[in-house]
Formats: structure tokens, C-alpha cells, sequence
């Protein structure tokens, strides 16, 4: 699952660990970090729009080398709003950091779920004066996380943890990990479907292994490593993938002669 | 139908946008300023954005009606285009839009007023002429249910009877042209590719069949009719596809009363071949060598295919020179 989950809080990812058999990352020293076999991770940030950012940088850098994958993001976290049930989710649709007004989007590519606004505040909200779930981290988020990250696979999901009957003044914070297991049916399911929306993606855009064997064993320049790339894709897309280490001769080829021997081949097959 | 409704501000309380809502009511709504917000953003991704559409409701400013690229009609007279809607509901592997934006949602224009306006002023600096296109950034019937857009332009093209609309459509929506009475300068032209491209490329396009049947309806009411045999793509396969093809259309049509009749190869500027290849680069059509001329590319050869003359060759063997032209 190449889904990375960020949260603010402890309390909030206590549940999580949970429901997704997390371990903790104990090599981790910067964040609290937890992964499963699954390769899904869930960073624990701190609170508010720059500890969220700095941890989706710190992640996000991590996995910038992995071979081009693309890899889901999702924030899930506690909200208020002025009088929707406590416990009550939604994914946000639309994004509003109200310091700047400015509003993100995130495309919805997955039905099935409770969708609204989210407003994300530099401190605690009280009135809730919008129809909106009012948080402290989700601009922060989206902003950072679709740097790394295609628009589609970034997603918030909040769960309402206070309201103008049950302020946030009063919040029995015990009771956060509650609030957001009983969401288990949806964040799963989530979870799942960006899961699956990213593995088809990065299975389209998967490598031949004759382009990073050639990358560890010729000296190729960027624009050679580009031609390399594009002939490989041709190559896979052509059904002729297994064709590629016997149309070239990693051993005797430099980088020059590998790509004419490659870009031969095909575009004679392709003409042909 | 679509994942969600994003509404602009401006055009929220608009009767149009009223009535449109009104049918959607399961469908998630969205406020915004400017679609530009929604719409073609950096950082989206046309290929997944195709898994579930947004329809986004917003007003057009600026030129409404614009040159047509040169080669793209079948006569001398000048050509415009305007795009009540950007996108098309189809999934056309070889469509150019996948290079134009980064976003699959549809953006309809409402304000078809201000779009009427456009064009009667273009009309008249062209003395009452001119050819006019729709469907150049979308399919102009596929959305008709919710666009309406035939029961407002039509009857503005009515008023102008030496000024020609072209609708370009591989829909097969045509209740609402069998339904008005017929407009003489208003072309219904249809795309088709062979049985093969259809099955690989076309996805969610209506079959070859209804397409012709819903020809076929148009043209007993008395619609002109068009053809468009676009795009071409010439490959291994021979003429084969093309004989067989062109016997289903013609055995349907009445080829001498068609309008016009016309092809024209797979190409698109490099620009937007790139990036629709950074989206489908498990794509066979694109991993095909390529030429590239003038800023635009195609497959390679194609133009001096002799497949390309044997084509034109057996369509002119159903219709007349007159009939025919090759767009581009």
C-alpha cells in the first residue's frame, strides 16, 4: 500500500496504529513514525500548518528517490463544527486556509464517503462560523503533499470531535482515539481505494529492469538517460519488453551505441 | 454521472445553473471564485482525473469566438470556433485534449448569451457568413441533457441562414435535434475510425453501429450530414479495416446526400504529445516512431503512405471529389 498517512496528534494516530497493525519506526528520531509490512507509513506531526509541513517535507524526501513511485497522502485528524454529531466525518472537498483565503480542491476520485469543506485556522475555533470543518493542519497538507505527490492522491479526512454543544474547551481528549476507531469502515476503505489508484498508476508508469540495470552499467548523461528511458517505455508498451537485453549487449555497448541499437530495433518493428 | 458539481460564485443564482442543479441533487456541490481553481491546476493528473469527472459550472470571459487553425474546415470561408464546454465525456486515447490540460473535469459555460453575442457580431463582420464550429474542445451533444445546447444555438443560427454551423459529435444524442425543426446551414458532422481503432482507442464512445443509426435518423428528417474520418492511423493492418468500414457507413448512409466527407492522420503539436505520453507511456499508439513538422507531430511516413492514397482512393469511390476534402 504506497499510502503515506500524516497526523497531528498522538491521541489521533493511537487509533490508527491499531485498526492498520502499525509498528512503531524506532530509527525514526525526527517524528514518531510507524510503518507496516503493507509499506503504508503514518508520521505523527504535531499540531498546526508548520509542523505538518515540515513533516510531509521529511517524508516526502525520504521517498523522493524511490524509483519515480507516486504514493497516496492522506491527513486524518479531529475538526470542529458548530453543530454536525460529534463523530461524524467527512473528506474534505474543498480546502480553505483561512489566514489567506485561499482554497485548494482535492479532486474526488472516490464515492462512497461523507464529503465537505474544510477550513483550516491558526488557532483553535470556536464559533465555527462556515458550514465547515474547522482544523489547524489540512492547507498545510495539501499544499506540501502535492509537491510530491499528484492533486488526486492527496485527500483530508476529518472526524468531528467538537461542536458549539460540546466546545472544544471541554473536550474530553481520551476520547479522540474513540471518535476516530469508530470511522474505521470509512478510512479503511479509503485507505484501500487510494492504495489501488496509486499502485494502477505506478504500474503504468513501472520500468522495464533493462533501464536500471543499463543506468548502474553505462554512463549516461541526463538527455541519454531520457532517450534510455523512452525507448524502454516503447519497448513495454510494444509487448517487446523481453526483447530489450537481446537487441542490446550491455557488456560490449556504450551509451551511444546502446540507444541506436535499441532505437534501430524498434522503429524498424514499428515501420515494419 | 459526475463525482461532483463545482459551482462559481458568479453564476450560482443564474436560471441556468438553477434548473442544471436541480436534476443533480445526489451530486456533491462546490462553491468557487473561478473555475481556474479547480480546473487545470498543476499537479493534477488527466489520466486518473478520467476515473470519475467533476462537472464545473463557470462564466467565460474574454474571446468567445476565435479562429479556426488553418486546415481544420472544409471550405474558404472564414472559420471560427467557441467552446461552450472544455472536455469531452468520451476517453479517446488519441485525443489531444489529454495534452491541452491537465484536468479531465468538464467546464461548461453558462453564459450562452454572451456567447450568442460573439457570434452574431462575428457573423456580421463576415456579412452575414462564415463557418463556426463547436466541438473542437468537447463533444457538443454528448453533455446535451445537461448542456442545452442545441435549444439555444440552434435557433441563433436559424436567424443567420448564410452562416454555417458545424457540430462536431461521436454522440449519439440526438433527440433534441429530431425534435426542432430542421436547421439548412447547421451540418451534424460525426467522427468514425475503423472497427480496431474503435475498440482500442474509443472508450466510452457510442459503437460504430448507433452512431450510424443515429446518422441514418438524421439524415431521413433532413439534417445535413457529415463525415469525418479522423483520426487516420495507418499501421500494418492494410486497407482492410478501412474496405470494411466504409461499406457499413455507406450501406447506411445515402453517401450522395452527405454533406461532406473527410480524413485526416493522427497528429497534435509536440507540446501536447509529451505530456500525453508522460500519461500513457504503457500506450502502444504513442510508442510508434513519429515526424515531427511545423510544430506538430505524427506517426512517421504517414503522410506519404500509400495506404493514405489507397484510402482516399476507395472513399472516392462512394462520394464525390466535391464531397471530400483532407483536413490539415
Amino acid at each position: 500500500m504506497p499510502v503515506n498517512i500524516v497526523v497531528a496528534h498522538g491521541l489521533e494516530a493511537k487509533a490508527l496504529v491499531k485498526v492498520l497493525e502499525l509498528e512503531r519506526d524506532l530509527a525514526s528520531t525526527e517524528f514518531v513514525e510507524y510503518s507496516n509490512s503493507s509499506r503504508l507509513r503514518l508520521l505523527v506531526s504535531g499540531v498546526g500548518k508548520d509542523a505538518v509541513a515540515a513533516a510531509v517535507t521529511y517524508l516526502g524526501e525520504q521517498q523522493s528517490s524511490n524509483d519515480g513511485e507516486v504514493r497516496a497522502w492522506l491527513n486524518i485528524g479531529i475538526a470542529g463544527h458548530r453543530d454536525a454529531p460529534l463523530g461524524s466525518a467527512w473528506l474534505g472537498n474543498k480546502i480553505t486556509d483561512q489566514s489567506s483565503g485561499v482554497s485548494a480542491y482535492p479532486p474526488q476520485l472516490i464515492g462512497g464517503l461523507e464529503v465537505g469543506c474544510v477550513v483550516t485556522v491558526d488557532e483553535p475555533e470556536n464559533s465555527y462560523p462556515l458550514n465547515a470543518a474547522y482544523e489547524m493542519e489540512a492547507s498545510a497538507f495539501y499544499a506540501e503533499a502535492t509537491k510530491y505527490s499528484t492533486a488526486e492522491l492527496v485527500q483530508v479526512f476529518k472526524v468531528i470531535s467538537d461542536n458549539l454543544e460540546n466546545p472544544i474547551s471541554e473536550i474530553d481528549i481520551k476520547s479522540v482515539p474513540r471518535l476516530i476507531a469508530a470511522q474505521a469502515p470509512q478510512f479503511l476503505m479509503l485507505i484501500e481505494k487510494m492504495s489501488a489508484i496509486a499502485q494502477q498508476y505506478n504500474s503504468s508508469q513501472r520500468l522495464p529492469s533493462f533501464y536500471f540495470e543499463s543506468c548502474s552499467k553505462i554512463h549516461l548523461t541526463v538527455n541519454q538517460t531520457l532517450q534510455l528511458k523512452r525507448l524502454c517505455q516503447r519497448y513495454k508498451a510494444l509487448g517487446l519488453e523481453e526483447e530489450l537485453s537481446s537487441v542490446a549487449n550491455l557488456k560490449a555497448s556504450d551509451a551511444r551505441q546502446l540507444l541506436r541499437q535499441l532505437a534501430e530495433r524498434i522503429d524498424g518493428i514499428s515501420e515494419a | 454521472m459526475f463525482s461532483t458539481i463545482y459551482i462559481e460564485e458568479e453564476v450560482l443564482e443564474s436560471e441556468r445553473v438553477r434548473n442544471l442543479l436541480a436534476r443533480f441533487p445526489q451530486v456533491p456541490q462546490v462553491i468557487c471564485d473561478r473555475y481556474g481553481e479547480v480546473f487545470n491546476r498543476k499537479s493534477q493528473n488527466f489520466r486518473l482525473q478520467k476515473m470519475a469527472p467533476a462537472l464545473i459550472l463557470a462564466k467565460k470571459y474574454g474571446n468567445k469566438v476565435l479562429a479556426a487553425p488553418s486546415g481544420y474546415g472544409y471550405n474558404d470561408s472564414n472559420s471560427y470556433y467557441f467552446s461552450h464546454m472544455l472536455n469531452c465525456v468520451y476517453d479517446c486515447r488519441y485525443c489531444f485534449l489529454q495534452g491541452m490540460y491537465s484536468s479531465a473535469n468538464y467546464v461548461l459555460f453558462v453564459n450562452y448569451e454572451d456567447f450568442e453575442e460573439a457570434i452574431v457580431e462575428k457573423i456580421a463582420e463576415n456579412n452575414g457568413g462564415g463557418v463556426y464550429y463547436s466541438g473542437y474542445d468537447c463533444d457538443s451533444l454528448a453533455l446535451e441533457p445537461v448542456s442545452d445546447f442545441c435549444s439555444h444555438f440552434l435557433p441563433v443560427f436559424r436567424r443567420y441562414p448564410d452562416a454555417e454551423l458545424e457540430i462536431r459529435t461521436k454522440s449519439t444524442q440526438i433527440r433534441c435535434l429530431l425534435d426542432t425543426e430542421v436547421v439548412p446551414n447547421c451540418v451534424i458532422a460525426m467522427s468514425f475510425t475503423t472497427n480496431e481503432a474503435a475498440r482500442q482507442w474509443e472508450h466510452k464512445v457510442p459503437s460504430i453501429e448507433k452512431r450510424l443509426e443515429a446518422l441514418h435518423k438524421l439524415q431521413l428528417a433532413g439534417w445535413k450530414v457529415a463525415i469525418r474520418f479522423e483520426p487516420l492511423v495507418l499501421g500494418v493492418e492494410g486497407l482492410a479495416p478501412y474496405e470494411a468500414l466504409f461499406a457499413k457507413v455507406f450501406s447506411k448512409l445515402d453517401g450522395q446526400r452527405l454533406h461532406s466527407i473527410s480524413t485526416g492522420l493522427f497528429r497534435m503539436p509536440v507540446d501536447f504529445h509529451k505530456r500525453i505520453v508522460k500519461l500513457y507511456p504503457d500506450e502502444e499508439l504513442f510508442a510508434r516512431p513519429t515526424e515531427i513538422k511545423n510544430g506538430m507531430i505524427a506517426l512517421k511516413n504517414a503522410q506519404e503512405s500509400s495506404h493514405l492514397v489507397a484510402i482516399e482512393k476507395l472513399l472516392l469511390s462512394y462520394v464525390s471529389h466535391e464531397q471530400y476534402y483532407r483536413c490539415g
